[in-house]
């Protein structure tokens, strides 16, 4: 069953046309990535999907409902979304920021607060004050926070940005292990081609159209590659390094991969 | 977990107990020191018709301006914001500043009044020019407030260059937030108006941490951060407009407090609010307390006191910060 359907979206920012056409679907218990140059629309996608922007035409689905006609509580309790910006200079403490995510539920939270900060390595620092963590530790606890919120899709917004290649295997794994402990949909906008080989399902954007979608093995080619990202000359060579390097760091926690 | 909630339980304790102490305090103090245990009529009198009165309207004052603070810094994600900045004091400043100028305080409640209407006015304005397309964002309601606050000043100013030297004294005393002339005529109302605005405030204490997270992340845990940014923003012009009518302009409490209240108890609004609301009235009773003590029969105003007493404490939190 599908949680996210993108039916023929279109968006425009002004009077130009910025998103075409866009049409896919997530089913539970996926992981989806959304690459492509910057520009491409990523971002706007997962905007569209977390209702904070309204489609020009075409529908965006959470559940079979339209995600803006779901009132504030009910749409937070289908869909968490973390932009990829965070605040640097939030004032909270870790627990403070991850007893947020229980906001939506009324009492009746996916997960405690101690148990999603366990689940992402933070359980030693629930009185750390956020701008004392480090980038991959702060963006780990939001995530903590979107977990204690049990929303049954998340979108993330280039969450492995800024993260040195340990943090973004550390953060791989942990949505890795929600997505099959808890049947969650996730889809995250990132541009590691490497990491987006270790994902269920690639979409690929190119200047607000998708220009493939499918499994990272069939999108990710020499040829879509070069289309989306207007190079020149073949790139098999860093493909195959970029697919090697991370399935190998992907393996010792993960068996998918 | 339980370790955090037992150590901000201690801090609101303490804080609480250390309120109360002060409040004994400036009831007790002043020209003439009073004895609790040995009250004769007159006494009696000086307790009931000055010093109550006096010391309820800066516990009123103090914690309304703490609260406005807490909840202005957390919907503009900005530390430096307070009551002040956004204008609401000038334009309160203004109005009352004509009113004691031109000789219309000669009727009952005409200042007071003054106030809280130019206080609200401002505010309607401030929301009206805050409101851009994509509706009331936090950077286009500083900007507003921060222009507008400016502008009404320099009105103010040269209101005062032309006015009149009694009046012009009596404006300048006002705005530095001079408890001296406060009675229990204006206490209900103020009463009624601050806590309108606090509760307000509690009910969106949600919406306020979540806020302090940004609009996107606000929106993600199920909140409209327009709607949101609209109620805080009229709990605290509320509460602004009340503080300023009850006892003229104080600044730095409602920067201040709400700093101190963080360090020690955390960020979340639900305690940051309400201890918030304690500790800036404990701070003005305390200005208030000193302010008609020091210098006695001569009476410093409060909210002179009061910077002179939290802007080091101030600069010693941002250099423990520095050093950790």
């Amino acid at each position: 069953m599908t949680t996210l359907d993108f039916e023929n979206v279109a968006f425009s920012y002004s009077r130009d046309s910025f998103l075409e056409q866009i049409a896919f679907s997530v089913a539970a218990g996926e992981m989806v990535g959304l690459m492509g140059p910057n520009g491409a629309g990523k971002s706007t996608v997962l905007k569209l999907a977390a209702g904070l922007l309204a489609p020009k035409s075409g529908k965006v689905m959470i559940a079979q409902q339209a995600v803006r006609s779901y009132s504030g509580k009910e749409r937070a309790k289908q869909v968490a979304y973390l932009p990829q910006l965070l605040d640097l200079q939030a004032p909270f403490r870790v627990s403070e920021l991850v007893r947020m995510g229980s906001y939506p539920q009324n009492g009746s939270q996916a997960l405690t607060t101690e148990e999603a900060l366990h689940i992402v390595g933070l359980h030693g620092k629930a009185r750390t004050q956020l701008a004392e963590l480090s980038g991959g530790e702060r963006r780990r606890a939001y995530i903590a926070m979107t977990l204690v919120q049990g929303a049954k899709v998340m979108l993330l917004d280039e969450p492995l940005a800024s993260l040195d290649i340990r943090y973004q295997f550390d953060l791989y794994r942990i949505l890795k292990e929600i997505v099959r402990a808890k049947g969650v949909a996730v889809v995250m906008s990132l541009h590691d081609l490497g990491m987006g080989a270790l994902l269920d399902r690639v979409l690929l954007l190119k200047e607000g159209r998708m220009i493939a979608q499918g499994a990272p093995g069939s999108v990710l080619t020499d040829e879509t590659v070069r289309e989306a990202y207007d190079l020149n000359g073949p790139i098999n060579g860093y493909l195959a390094a970029n697919r090697g390097i991370c399935r190998a760091l992907a393996r010792p926690a993960s068996d998918n991969c | 977990m339980k370790r955090h909630h037992s150590s901000t339980a201690l801090v609101s304790a303490s804080l609480c107990a250390a309120a109360c102490c002060l409040i004994i305090m400036s009831v007790a103090s002043g020209p003439r020191l009073l004895n609790p245990f040995s009250m004769d009529m007159e006494t009696c009198r000086t307790l009931l018709a000055i010093r109550l009165p006096r010391t309820v309207v800066a516990l009123l004052m103090g914690a309304a301006l703490g609260a406005s603070g807490a909840i202005l810094q957390g919907i503009f994600r900005n530390p430096l914001a307070d009551p002040y900045v956004l204008g609401i004091s000038s334009g309160a400043s203004l109005a009352a500043s004509f009113g004691l100028m031109l000789g219309i305080s000669v009727f009952p409640l005409s200042v007071p009044i003054l106030a809280f209407s130019g206080a609200i006015a401002t505010g309607a304005a401030v929301v009206v020019l805050g409101h851009g397309w994509r509706g009331l964002k936090p950077e286009r309601l500083l900007l507003a407030g921060v222009g507008l606050g400016f502008l009404l000043s320099a009105v103010l100013m040269l209101v005062m260059t032309v006015a009149v030297d009694d009046g012009l004294k009596r404006a300048i005393l006002w705005m530095s937030g001079d408890l001296s002339m406060v009675d229990w005529e204006l206490v209900p109302v103020g009463f009624l108006f601050i806590m309108t605005g606090f509760a307000l405030a509690m009910t969106r204490r949600k919406g306020l941490n979540a806020l302090t997270l940004g609009d996107d992340i606000a929106h993600s845990l199920g909140f409209n951060p327009v709607r949101e940014r609209f109620f805080l923003f009229v709990a605290a012009s509320l509460m602004t407009a009340a503080a300023v009518s009850l006892g003229g302009v104080v600044g730095f409490i409602g920067l201040v407090i709400p700093h101190v209240v963080r360090r020690h108890a955390g960020s979340d609004a639900a305690i940051v609010l309400p201890l918030s609301v304690v500790g800036g009235g404990a701070l003005l009773c305390l200005a208030d307390a000193i302010g008609r003590t020091v210098a006695a029969p001569l009476e410093l105003p409060a909210g002179v006191i009061a910077a002179l007493i939290g802007s080091p404490y101030f600069i010693f939190l941002l250099g423990q910060k520095k050093s950790n």
